[in-house]
């Protein structure tokens, strides 16, 4: 037999059809695509060349702690099985980097009997050599009893390193192989991640809804949130942190706090116990060192007026139509460091002005000579066009931002309150079919809801409006035409008027006299619900023909 | 998104309505209601899906209710979303119809 004349070729050396058997082992090991099963064969193939009864790969795992057979042949199967890094044979190979020959494994004071032991096998002689890559040693291959029941010798030994060569090489392909697998799977991860948070952020509001935000985070996910979200009472709540720190940690806890924050402010609390009640709760559960700066407030379009509580974010702006700017700092300490924390309460009116609520990712943008952007700079940015609407404006702002040198989450949260008198809210033409109405109407909610008219009575003034709007298809029009019908809504703070108006011949007011409410008949009923709705109600010839219903309502500013 | 369907439940007759329910369709409603009367004395129309309601769709159910009373039918409104019953509050109506949240 050839190959048994190689392993006992005379001084160590190795014999010409050595060669071939080489080749093959690396092949194999090269074209692996399922590195279990070439490992198992190339085992297979070398414990057939060498005449052994049983050989084994064992893999030093990431920490460097344990040995952990990967593949193996012979009569005992201890695939999967791990001993800790420094024990036995194998441990001895690896720590010594070096081939070890034992020709009586009984008598070695590494050899572990346990295997042995338990399966009746018995070890006489092993032969174990290092698996050696450029970052070191990876683990080691080794081979046990000559089938012969001789002795392993010096050819087996070289023989055994030059087959660990490409077994090394193999495993550690497949070692980074499968670390792309696993950053791959991290990758798909955190865009689901992302997908998650991207949920969690408010849709954008349409018409003249008077809060807007960007985000634009610096990496897959973001440690910055935002949130904003119509109460009841006709208020806006919103919130902006920023989780201090990057990555998974920042992001889970951006979910988590985000949440914490909407579901305080669902109840409406005054913002300093709003932060109050979320710090507390952070605190009970935060990784070690991690904080989150945020904001939480109000904003009253019925009284133009923002309440908030901040806990050490960045300061806020306050910026006028007519330039002037005031910075709002933080009054209270970060959120998640220390329980039972005060956060006071902070306000402004927007009354002609609007404010604005930014992550420091924003001042921290950096120009190519690395100086930050800073607060001036980002002041500078917003007032450049103060002509523009609010959310172009704040678009204005993250395209500037984006020619610089983004190294953080950036997130900016905008409000605007409407100038002093009377404003348009919302101006409607359509004409005369019942087809029209819902569009009407959902355009309305929007407005209404913009203006800071709460949930209730929002439901109530719709449904008025509709029954008016009905009533001059009805009536003043005789039926459903193409006539002209145009619906505007003017807000002064707290004061609502709609007009709605047609181009029918002059009404009868009779026909807008509420029906007894006691009487139990179909019909009719639409008058009753604008009168139970509205303050007061009028109907005023129009110039150059038609009516003008002019209906009112006050706001009861809400008490913050 | 509006639907006005009926089918039997027991002896009920049920009208399921959904969407908003307002004069432009207002008519179907109604004579969907007087459809059902005609076919069986008891009578319900099903209102969790009406996501709003207007005068118009109100009158639809006033005749219903009027009618089946004046033939000693049973007429009721099965699990009236918030937005019919705030309607029928203003109307003051909701002392003189029927609501049940079941049929049973």
């Amino acid at each position: 037999m050839s190959s048994t004349a190689a392993a006992s070729a005379p001084g160590g050396g190795i014999s010409s059809d050595f060669l071939p058997v080489l080749a093959e082992v690396s092949q194999q090991l090269a074209v692996s695509v399922d590195l279990e099963q070439t490992l198992r064969e190339s085992v297979a193939f070398i414990t057939e060349h060498m005449r052994a009864e049983a050989a084994a790969v064992f893999m030093l795992s990431a920490d460097g702690s344990t040995l952990q057979c990967r593949a193996c042949v012979g009569p005992v199967d201890i695939h999967g099985l791990e001993i800790p890094a420094g024990a036995g044979i194998v441990g001895r190979t690896v720590a010594r980097r070096a081939c070890q020959l034992v020709r009586d494994a009984r008598n070695d004071p590494d050899f572990s009997a346990r295997v042995d032991a338990s399966t009746g096998f018995v070890t006489r002689s092993v032969l174990c050599t290092p698996l050696t890559t450029a970052q070191g040693v990876i683990g080691a291959i080794e081979i046990i009893n000559k089938r012969d029941g001789g002795l392993f010798d010096d050819a087996d030994r070289n023989t055994l390193r030059l087959l660990a060569a490409p077994t090394a090489l193999a495993l550690n392909i497949a070692r980074m192989a499968g670390e792309l697998v696993e950053k791959n799977r991290i990758q798909r991860e955190l865009s689901m991640a992302r997908r998650l948070q991207r949920s969690l952020l408010p849709r954008r509001r349409r018409g003249a809804y008077p809060v807007r935000a960007l985000n634009l985070p610096a990496q897959e996910i973001s440690g910055d949130f935002y949130d904003f979200f119509d109460l009841p009472d006709g208020r806006i709540a919103f919130t902006l942190g920023d989780v201090a720190g990057k990555g998974l940690d920042a992001a889970f806890l951006m979910v988590r706090c985000a949440s914490l924050l909407r579901w305080a402010g669902k109840e409406g609390l005054p913002p300093g116990n709003w932060l109050a009640r979320a710090n507390d709760e952070l605190r009970e559960a935060i990784p070690p060192g991690m904080f989150v700066c945020a904001v939480a407030g109000y904003y009253d379009p019925a009284r133009r007026e923002a309440t908030w509580a901040s806990a050490g974010f960045p300061p806020l702006l306050r910026i006028a139509t007519d330039g002037a700017v005031q910075r709002l700092p933080a009054e209270g300490p970060p959120l998640g460091i220390l329980a039972g924390m005060h956060f006071p309460e902070q306000r402004c009116d927007l009354v002609d002005a609007a404010l604005y609520l930014f992550s420091d990712g924003v001042t921290d943008v950096r120009d190519s000579s690395g100086h930050t952007l800073d607060i001036d700079g980002v002041e500078a940015l917003l007032t450049e066009h103060a002509e523009l609407p609010l959310e172009a404006r704040l678009r204005h702002l993250f395209r500037e931002l984006r020619t610089l040198r983004v190294t953080d989450d950036i997130t900016v949260l905008g409000i605007e309150g409407r100038p002093a008198g009377e404003q348009c809210v919302f101006a409607h033409d359509f004409p005369a079919q019942p087809g029209e109405l819902a569009t009407m109407r959902h355009g309305l909610g929007e407005a209404l809801s913009a203006a800071g008219v709460g949930t209730e009575l929002r439901q109530a003034l719709v449904l008025a409006i509709d029954e008016a709007a009905s009533n001059v298809i009805r009536h003043a029009y005789g039926g459903p035409c193409e006539r002209p019908i145009r619906l505007e809504v003017w807000q002064d703070g707290p004061a609502l008027r709609f007009d709605l108006i047609d181009r029918a011949p002059s009404a009868d007011p009779d026909r807008l006299r509420p029906r007894d409410l006691d009487e139990c008949r179909p019909g009719g009923l639409g008058v009753n619900i604008i009168d139970a709705t509205m303050d007061a109600w009028q109907l005023l010839p129009e110039p150059g023909g038609g009516n003008r219903l002019r209906m009112h309502k006050q706001l009861r500013p809400v008490v913050i | 998104m509006k639907t006005c369907n009926t089918d039997v439940d027991g002896e009920y007759r049920v009208v399921r309505l959904a969407g908003e329910v307002d004069m432009s369709w207002s008519q179907q409603v109604r004579a969907a209601v007087l459809d059902a009367l005609k076919r069986s004395d008891k009578v319900a129309v099903h209102l969790a899906a009406v996501s709003y309601i207007d005068s118009s769709g109100i009158a639809a159910l006033v005749e219903g209710f009027q009618q089946a009373r004046g033939r000693g039918q049973v007429f009721v409104l099965l699990e009236a979303s918030d937005a019919v019953k705030a309607v029928l509050r203003l109307a003051r109506l909701d002392r003189v119809f029927t609501l049940r949240e079941q049929l049973a």
